[in-house]
């Protein structure tokens, strides 16, 4: 498109400053945009290099009239030693328009240098013819036009034919409130000799809008056909109103002062007066109605992102990097398009992450006034600058505006982005930097220069060592849980129990044969000293070998210990702890190595009464003594 | 051909060990040559083949001259989990945590709990599984000694080492026990990411409570989806599980 423009300007340039060298052939058509039906008007054509064969197009929807005419100018001019010369041939044609409508004459062709040339095609609005002026107009012209609807008007008519008024003009008058209305005061002139404005003018306040004049370019007059008569018109002001608040809004009237030129109706001092005619600049005062706009509250339920933005808006978000390192900026750009009220638009706020130092945006407007508002695209930057690495996500933003074609808030959000803050290329050093801040006290003699941390290992590690939960591999050595450790305690806690329970029943058993052999010993040891009662004239063997059962037996079971650990060293120790008398105890001794020795050394009869009753008087005794 | 497969095992044994201590060698060179960045990862590799408290102490060391001090923190503790005893990694992973940002204090904590729980670290869950079943075998030998001894002065002297004993072994097993459940769990946590913002709820848009920093060791009590809950000091809060490592 710039070349485009580049190439163009070129063109122009270059075709205006050497249009006579050059062998460029301009070839045009010219007509008024807007004719009256019935009424002739011209149509010409024009072409600067001398040319022939005019081909006229077809005038479809037009009387033709005359023509064409052809009129031919050419001019020499010397200027600083350069001759510049132009030259000109016009066809005129005359047509006039039949009914009302718009029409397009098409181009013509016409033989220049040989070639042929085409121009451009016109086209052509033609407006009804005048009607006759009835009665009822001074009544519509004085008050507001109730039928349009949408535009008041007041007129100032001394009659007739001649007519000159001002009409204030809304581009609508049922808005909602921030929506742009155009507010426009446009003359009428009709019949009468308008010379031009005066400088009285009265313009309304427009208390409750925002107004913006606009800018209106060339003011010229054209023909408007308005309420069945064509009238010149010329818009004399605009303005661009924003309604503040709801409700019926009344515009107060408006005053304007144009003067205009009238024919002297005095006598004619001369004839030359009369002939020539004389003027007089008349100022008359026309004024322009009130107009009531009414303004529609904005619906309710504004989302809470509501920037108070009133037309149609479309968001375009972007981010510079999503990839950076800390202490670097990160741009993120809203670029909001549309059309409607730009100029009070909020900027929305980013809820920047935890860690960023966020700037303040930089907001860059680039809109145009237009008769429907404000149009463009407004750019808001927000810098921000991460200090510490990680991954951050900026959440996403909203930006709400109330759309009037539509009737109804609508949201734009912008997606969430995700920020990948690397650490900063300077940090790494600082490890060290940071340690030396750590510096410890000053001992006696030891003077630290820093603090780190200590070296490396560099003994291989041992290929065995255990695989930790950390890989997901645990290898199974023996104490693999403390599980297993509990069962085996417990499983030698029940076999330790087990091993207390049989030793319990074991000792039990045998407490139970002692004291049965402790509570028989006296019975056994009589029984047995019975018999060798009966064998002290029989048989010596069994005679010593019942005594010595006897005694022994009756000791063994008195002192409870099993006959084979019976020594007579442990006899004698075991009644001393009973508390048995030493004189005792040498008898129950001695008639225990007695019995012992005259089992194997049979005696006579005499010794064996005699072992007998030393025998039986031990037990006795010890019997008597309760062991 | 028993004979023949031993020789061939035994044989790879040596080749890959023989491999792993090179590569071990390399990365301590690419260390002591201030490359930390390729022994980080010469290291990182070696622990995919084969976990080691040394290759973990080293791999922190590399990570902490980089400044990642998460990272490091991490390879400590990790480091520490396999070989507790080693006063190296205690105190570079003392070193290390200084320079968290974070003080965190927690009132609550008995002075009993913490000692206790210090005491429960000095050792590995293996070293304490051991010494629980050697005291519970005294034990048990001394209980019956007490219980099957004749000799008053026997069963005294039994009946007090048995009560030592039983008290160690239950001890030993609850810190074994202890660490069993720490090292399946893998409740504790590393904070990864610079800054985190807390939650009251497993939600963006949630309230947010506390700030932490990186390197900051937190506690996992419950995840939700994306989202857990952590505790660390008096606070408790929900952080994305993208923002910590379990160690």
């Amino acid at each position: 498109m710039k070349r485009f423009l580049l190439i163009l300007t070129l063109c122009i340039v270059y075709g205006a400053s050497c249009i006579v060298f050059a062998d460029d052939v301009v070839f045009r058509a010219e007509a008024p945009s807007k004719v009256i039906a019935g009424k002739p008007f011209q149509l010409t054509y024009s072409v600067n290099q001398r040319a022939r064969d005019l081909e006229a197009p077809d005038f479809n929807g037009f009387e033709f009239l005359a023509g064409p005419y052809t009129s031919q100018s050419s001019s020499t001019s010397f200027v600083n030693g350069r001759r510049t010369s132009s030259f000109s041939l016009t066809y005129t044609f005359t047509l006039m328009g039949l009914d009302a409508g718009t029409f397009t004459i098409g181009p013509a062709t016409i033989t220049a240098d040989g070639q042929r040339y085409t121009s451009n095609g016109v086209r052509i609005t033609v407006l009804p013819p005048d009607e006759e002026p009835q009665q009822t107009r001074s009544a519509t012209s004085s008050g507001q036009s109730g039928t349009s609807g949408d535009s008041g008007t007041s007129a100032t008519s001394k009659s007739a034919g001649s007519d000159i008024f001002v009409r204030a003009i809304v581009s609508k008058t049922n808005v909602y409130e921030q929506e742009a209305l155009q507010l426009s005061y446009r003359l009428y002139v009709a019949g009468v000799d308008f010379a031009q404005m005066g400088n009285t003018v009265k313009l309304p306040e427009c208390t409750g809008f925002l107004k913006q004049e606009l800018e209106l370019g060339d003011r010229q007059f054209e023909l408007e056909h308005y309420n069945n008569r064509n009238y010149q018109a010329v818009t004399l002001v605009s303005y661009l109103l924003y309604p503040q608040h709801s409700g019926d809004i009344q515009i107060d009237p408006a005053q304007f002062e144009a003067i205009l030129r009238v024919q002297t109706r005095a006598q004619a001092r001369s004839i030359f007066d009369d002939f020539f005619g004389t003027y007089e600049n008349v100022s008359r005062m026309l004024n322009a109605p009130a107009i009531t706009v009414h303004v529609k509250d904005l619906p309710a339920g504004k989302p809470s992102s509501y920037s108070g933005g009133v037309g149609h808006f479309t968001l375009t978000p972007s981010i510079s990097t999503t990839n950076i390192k800390a202490n670097e900026a990160v741009t993120l750009t809203l670029n909001i398009q549309g059309a409607g009220n730009m100029k009070l638009l909020k900027t929305p706020s980013i809820d920047w992450p935890e860690g960023f130092e966020p700037y303040d945006p930089k907001v860059t407007n680039n809109y145009k006034m237009s008769g429907s508002g404000y149009s463009g695209s407004k750019t808001i930057e927000y810098l921000a600058i991460p200090r510490e690495a990680g991954t951050y996500t900026i959440p996403s933003v909203a930006f709400s505006y109330f759309d009037i074609s539509e009737g109804k808030y609508k949201t734009l959000t912008t997606p969430e982005y995700t920020l990948n803050v690397q650490r900063a290329a300077g940090q790494s050093g600082n490890a060290e930097e940071g340690a030396q801040t750590y510096t410890a006290v000053n001992k006696e003699n030891i003077k630290e220069l820093g603090t780190d941390i200590r070296y490396i290992n560099t003994s291989e590690p041992t290929p065995d060592s255990p695989t930790h939960q950390l890989t997901g591999s645990p290898v199974h050595q023996f104490p693999g849980s403390p599980k297993v450790i509990l069962l085996i305690d417990l499983v030698m806690l029940l076999l330790s129990f087990i091993i207390y329970l049989l030793h319990r029943k074991f000792a039990r058993e045998n407490a139970d044969q002692t004291h049965v052999r402790y509570k028989r010993a006296n019975k056994v040891a009589q029984k047995r000293l019975k018999a060798a009662q009966q064998l002290l004239s029989g048989d010596n063997q069994l005679f010593y070998a019942e005594i010595e059962k006897a005694a022994f037996s009756y000791v063994s079971d008195r002192l409870r210990i099993p006959t084979a650990d019976l020594t007579k060293d442990n006899i004698a120790e075991l009644l001393h702890q009973k508390g048995i008398a030493d004189e005792l105890i040498q008898q129950v001794n001695e008639v225990l190595s007695t019995a012992e020795f005259a089992r194997y050394a049979p005696t006579t009869g005499a010794e064996k009464q005699a072992l007998y009753d030393a025998t039986a008087n031990i037990i006795n005794q010890l019997e008597s003594q309760k062991i | 051909m028993k004979r023949l497969l031993f020789i061939i095992v035994t044989l790879t044994l040596c080749i890959v060990h023989c491999q792993s201590s090179t590569a071990f060698t390399d990365a301590n060179d690419l260390y002591a040559a201030g490359n930390y960045a390729e022994a980080a990862s010469l290291y990182q590799q070696m622990l995919t083949e084969q976990p080691s408290a040394v290759v973990y102490y080293n791999l922190g060391n590399a990570y902490f001259k980089q400044g990642e001090l998460s990272q490091a923190i991490l390879a400590y503790e990790r480091s520490l989990r396999l070989d507790p005893s080693n006063k190296d990694t205690r105190y570079n992973l003392r070193f290390a945590e200084s320079r968290i940002t974070d003080n965190i204090t927690d009132n609550r904590a008995f002075f009993l709990s913490t000692f206790l729980t210090n005491v429960r670290n000095l050792m590995r869950e293996r070293t304490w599984l051991w010494i629980s079943l050697v005291t519970f075998v005294l034990f048990v030998a001394t209980l019956l000694l007490f219980l099957l001894s004749a000799e008053p002065v026997v069963r005294k002297t039994g009946f007090s080492i048995a009560v030592i004993t039983l008290v160690l072994s239950v001890f030993a097993l609850v810190a074994a026990q202890s660490l069993h459940q720490r090292d399946t769990l893998r409740e504790e946590a590393i904070i990864t990411q610079g800054i985190v913002n807390a939650k009251a709820s497993p939600d963006k848009s949630g309230t947010e409570l506390f700030t932490l920093h990186e390197g900051t060791k937190v506690r996992i009590t419950e995840t939700l989806g994306e989202w857990c809950n952590v505790s660390v000091g008096n606070y408790q809060g929900w952080i994305l599980l993208a923002n910590l490592e379990r160690i």
